[in-house]
C-alpha cells in the first residue's frame, strides 16, 4: 500500500469516532429538521435566483456547505493533534515523508468533505426533491463544492494547527473562526433582506460561495454570477492551500 | 561493520552550537549508549541521526547510507523511540499496534501475531483495551517502546525509553532488547539512568556541550577515569582522633566523616586499606564494616561532566 494512504486509513480511524459522527450527522439533522421547519412560520419561502425555495429545502441545501466547512476542521485536528501527541515527529521519522503527510491530510479532508456533503444531500433531499432540478451540472458543482470547499477550509483549519499549541487556543480560535464563517454567511438565510452591512459581509465569506454553488447546482439556477463566485472560490482555495502547504512543510521539528 | 558512521558532525541554531565536530561509530549488532547531562546534544544528534533534522556540517551514515542524501531510504530500515511521548489518545492499546503496524505496511496476519506477542512480552494484557489517553505515564512508555516493534529494522534508536518505567517492567525491556541484539539489530541508546547504560551497552559515548568526551566500553570507560576507589569505614563507636591518624597516609583522601562513618577517596585503594587495617588494630578501634567499592560509571560521569564544565575547558 503506497505510504500516502497508510497515512489516509490511519487519520480516517483516528478521525472517526461517535463523538465526530454525532457532531457530523446529529447537529445538521436538527437544523434541518427542526429549524427548517420552526422557521418556516417566520420565513415562508426564500428568493434565490430566478426560482423561490421554502424554507426547509433553502436551509437543507446551506447544511450541505456548512457540513463540508465543518467536516474539515478534522484536518486542522489531525495536524493539531499529532503535534501535540508527538505522532507529527513520530511519522516523520517513519517510512514517509512530509508530502506524503500532507497529502494524506489533504486527501482525507477530500474523503471527509465529499461523505459529509453526500450525507446531508441524502438527509435534507426528501426536504428539497420537490425543487430539484437535476441536470448535468448537478453532480460535477456537487462534488466541485466539495472538493474546494474541503480544501479551502481545510487549509484554514491546518494554517491555524501549526500556528497553536495549547488546546485552550487552537478550541477557541477555530471555534470562533468557524462560528463567524456559519453565521455571517447565506448558509442558514438569504443575504436579500438582511441589513446592507450585513449582506456586504455575507459574500466576504467563502462559505457563502460555497452554498450560492450547491444551491445552484440542486435547484439548476447557473447564473454568471455562480460562475464568478466559482472563480472566487477556487482563487480563495488555491492560496490558502499554497500557505498551509508552506507552513506544513517548514513545521519545526 | 558500522551501523552508524558520522564525522565532524556540527548543528548550530543561530548563536547556539548543539553539536561542535562529533564523530561517532556505532558497530551493527551492538548496543551503543549514548550519555550526557541535559541539553549535552543527545537529542539533537539522534534528530541528525534520524534524518529528522540536517546537520549544518558533516558527514552522517546510517547503514551505509548518506543520511542528507537518502532520508527515506534510512527511515525505511529504523525504529525510532523519541523521547518526548507519542500516542494517539483515542486508540486503544491494541488499536495502537495494529495500526502502527499497519503504518508501516506489515501484512495484516504478521500485525496481529506480532501484537498479541508485544502484548505478552510488555505486560499489556490488562490494559489493552484502554485508550491511550487513560494509561499512566509509564504505560504509554511501555507502549510506545512496544509499538516500535511491530515492524522490521537494522538498527533501532531509544531516546531514554525507560522514563517513567517501574523497576521490574525496566529490568524486562532490558532483557528484551538484549534479546533482540543476539538477533542482529543494532541499539543506539540514551538513558540517564547509568546503571542500564552499564548493564546494556557494548560501548558508552559521553558527551557535553555538543562534543564527545569519552567513547569506550563500560569497563574500558571504568579502568581509564575510575582508577580511584571508595573506601567507607564504619566504626562500631565514635573516635574523633581516627581522621588524623588516617590523614598520615599517603593518597588518602576523607570525604566524608561523622565520627562513626568515614568514607575516603584512594587511587592506591589496596595500600590504603592495608595501612588502615593497620592503624586501626594499633589503635585498638573496633570496626563493624569496612570496604572499598570500585568506581562506578556515574562517577566516572560525573567526574567527566564537571571537568568538561570547568572554565578552563
Amino acid at each position: 500500500m503506497h505510504p500516502t494512504i497508510r497515512l489516509i486509513v490511519r487519520n480516517l480511524t483516528i478521525s472517526i469516532n461517535p463523538g465526530f459522527l454525532v457532531w457530523q450527522v446529529i447537529f445538521p439533522v436538527i437544523y434541518i429538521f427542526v429549524a427548517g421547519f420552526a422557521y418556516t412560520a417566520l420565513i415562508k419561502s426564500v428568493p434565490f435566483g430566478n426560482i423561490t425555495l421554502d424554507y426547509p429545502a433553502f436551509i437543507a441545501s446551506g447544511m450541505i456547505g456548512f457540513n463540508i466547512m465543518n467536516s474539515t476542521l478534522v484536518s486542522g485536528i489531525i495536524i493539531w493533534n499529532d503535534r501535540r501527541h508527538g505522532m507529527f515527529e513520530q511519522i516523520l521519522v517513519g517510512p514517509f515523508t512530509r508530502t506524503n503527510y500532507i497529502l494524506s491530510n489533504v486527501y482525507t479532508i477530500g474523503i471527509v468533505g465529499i461523505i459529509s456533503a453526500a450525507l446531508i444531500t441524502a438527509i435534507g433531499f426528501p426536504l428539497f426533491f420537490t425543487s430539484v432540478q437535476f441536470n448535468a451540472l448537478t453532480i460535477p458543482f456537487l462534488i466541485f463544492a466539495s472538493i474546494t470547499g474541503s480544501i479551502l477550509f481545510g487549509s484554514i483549519a491546518s494554517i491555524i494547527s501549526t500556528r497553536l499549541r495549547s488546546s485552550e487556543g487552537f478550541n477557541v480560535i477555530i471555534n470562533t473562526v468557524f462560528l463567524f464563517f456559519a453565521f455571517v454567511s447565506t448558509a442558514f438565510y438569504p443575504a436579500s433582506g438582511a441589513p446592507q452591512p450585513l449582506a456586504t459581509a455575507f459574500y466576504l465569506n467563502p462559505l457563502t460561495y460555497l452554498v450560492d454553488i450547491i444551491r445552484a447546482g440542486i435547484f439548476g439556477t447557473f447564473t454568471e454570477f455562480v460562475m464568478i463566485e466559482m472563480i472566487v472560490l477556487v482563487s480563495i482555495a488555491v492560496a490558502l492551500f499554497i500557505v498551509a502547504i508552506r507552513l506544513l512543510t517548514k513545521l519545526d521539528l | 561493520m558500522s551501523a552508524i558512521t558520522a564525522r565532524s558532525l556540527h548543528k548550530s541554531y543561530g548563536t547556539i552550537t548543539a553539536m561542535d565536530g562529533i564523530d561517532l561509530d556505532v558497530r551493527s549488532g551492538h548496543i551503543f549508549g549514548f550519555l550526557g547531562p541535559n541539553g549535552a546534544g543527545k537529542s539533537t544528534t539522534i534528530k541528525i541521526l534520524t534524518t529528522l533534522i540536517p546537520p549544518t556540517s558533516g558527514t552522517v551514515e546510517v547503514l551505509g547510507i548518506n543520511a542528507v542524501k537518502h532520508p527515506l531510504e534510512i527511515r525505511k530500515r529504523i525504529g525510532v523511540v523519541l523521547q518526548q511521548p507519542s500516542y494517539e489518545p483515542n486508540l486503544s492499546v491494541e488499536k495502537s499496534l495494529e495500526k502502527y503496524g499497519m503504518m508501516w505496511d506489515i501484512d495484516r496476519k504478521i500485525r496481529k501475531e506480532r501484537s498479541e506477542e508485544l502484548i505478552d512480552v510488555f505486560d499489556l494484557n490488562e490494559i489493552r483495551k484502554r485508550k491511550n489517553e487513560d494509561l499512566s505515564i509509564g504505560q504509554r512508555r511501555r507502549v510506545q517502546v512496544a509499538r516500535e516493534f511491530m515492524h522490521e529494522m537494522d538498527l533501532l534508536f531509544l531516546d531514554e525509553p525507560t522514563v517513567g518505567l517501574d523497576p521490574t517492567a525496566r529490568r524486562k525491556l532490558l532483557d528484551y532488547l538484549k534479546s533482540k541484539v543476539k538477533t542482529g539489530l543494532t541499539i543506539f541508546y540514551t538513558t540517564h539512568v547509568l546503571t542500564e547504560a552499564e548493564y546494556l551497552c557494548d560501548e558508552i559515548a559521553v558527551i557535553n556541550k555538543g562534543k564527545i568526551l569519552a567513547v569506550d566500553s563500560p569497563n574500558n570507560l571504568k579502568n581509564t577515569f575510575g582508577q580511584e576507589k571508595t573506601i567507607t569505614i564504619h566504626l562500631l563507636e565514635r573516635h574523633d582522633g581516627l581522621s588524623g591518624l588516617l590523614s598520615g597516609i599517603s593518597d588518602c583522601i576523607i570525604d566524608f566523616n561523622t565520627g562513626t562513618n568515614i568514607t575516603i577517596q584512594s587511587s592506591k585503594s589496596e595500600a590504603v586499606l592495608s595501612q588502615i587495617l593497620q592503624i586501626l588494630i594499633e589503635n585498638n578501634i573496633s570496626v563493624e564494616d569496612l570496604s572499598a567499592m570500585p568506581t562506578t560509571l556515574e562517577d566516572i560521569f560525573l567526574k567527566m561532566v564537571k571537568d568538561s564544565n570547568a572554565p578552563n575547558n
